[in-house]
């Protein structure tokens, strides 16, 4: 259970991030924290809850969220342009 | 699990909601990226104590790129238009929805994932959800993200024009 509470964690001070800063990318950095959030879900719950059954599969959606998300601030940082250059 | 992973939980577990908060509340893009990753590195060791090796390796990589990527100075800041007083009204309302959210999710007991049916209700969903349909239910959170973020930049540009 307290890794479902950690990972609610994560995702509510990824929310908030997303939703109180301004600045585009100071917003765009709360989505990395909410993939972590749902990772570490998606692990403790195959590691736990799972008893016997496919561990792997919550690591490959924790493996490819946290890809995911590496993907996702690259876009950001590349939709919001270098600086000078407009 | 015992205590020695239970210590390493634990850790790891302050070290990444102590990075989170950093990168919610840091000004500086250079203090937001370090802090990205602590988050990366506080992951990578709940990942370790949940017997997850080779997902805490591409963890700590995905986020350590992330965090340099927020933290170069090779992008310009973009501030929002919009209102900031409602706007951070919303923001409220949803820290308060999730909490409600790991309230119900600390009530109904849905980490067993099975779902047995009975009455429409919290509980039922919540196991539907989390156990049958998991995997449904995580794609269809991908796509509301993705129509978000694609919603948000197509405002963004309409605003950048204007």
């Amino acid at each position: 259970m307290a890794v479902l509470f950690v990972a609610a964690g994560l995702v509510a001070v990824g929310a908030f991030a997303a939703a109180w800063r301004r600045e585009l990318t100071a917003a765009l950095a709360g989505v990395p924290l909410m993939f972590a959030g749902a990772g570490l879900a998606f692990v403790g719950i195959t590691r736990f809850a799972v008893a016997g059954g496919p561990q792997p599969l919550g690591q490959e959606f924790a493996v490819l969220l946290a890809i995911a998300s590496a993907a996702l601030v690259a876009l950001g940082v590349g939709v919001a342009g270098r600086e000078g250059t407009r | 699990m015992d205590s020695l992973h239970a210590i390493g939980f634990y850790v790891s577990s302050g070290v990444s909601l102590a990075g989170a908060l950093g990168v919610a509340l840091m000004r500086r893009r250079d203090h937001r990226g370090l802090a990205l990753a602590v988050v990366g590195v506080g992951l990578a060791g709940l990942y370790l104590t949940l017997s997850a090796g080779f997902a805490a390796a591409v963890a700590l990589l995905c986020y350590l790129g992330a965090a340099w990527l927020l933290a170069g100075p090779g992008y310009r800041p973009v501030m929002s238009a919009s209102g900031p007083v409602w706007r951070q009204a919303g923001a409220v309302g949803a820290g308060g929805l999730l909490v409600l959210l790991a309230y119900s999710a600390f009530r109904g007991g849905f980490v067993n994932g099975a779902f047995r049916g009975g009455t429409f209700g919290t509980e039922s969903i919540g196991r539907l959800f989390f156990g049958h349909d998991a995997l449904a239910t995580e794609a269809v959170a991908l796509l509301v993200v993705a129509a978000l973020a694609g919603a948000t930049a197509a405002w963004r540009a309409r605003e950048r024009q204007r």
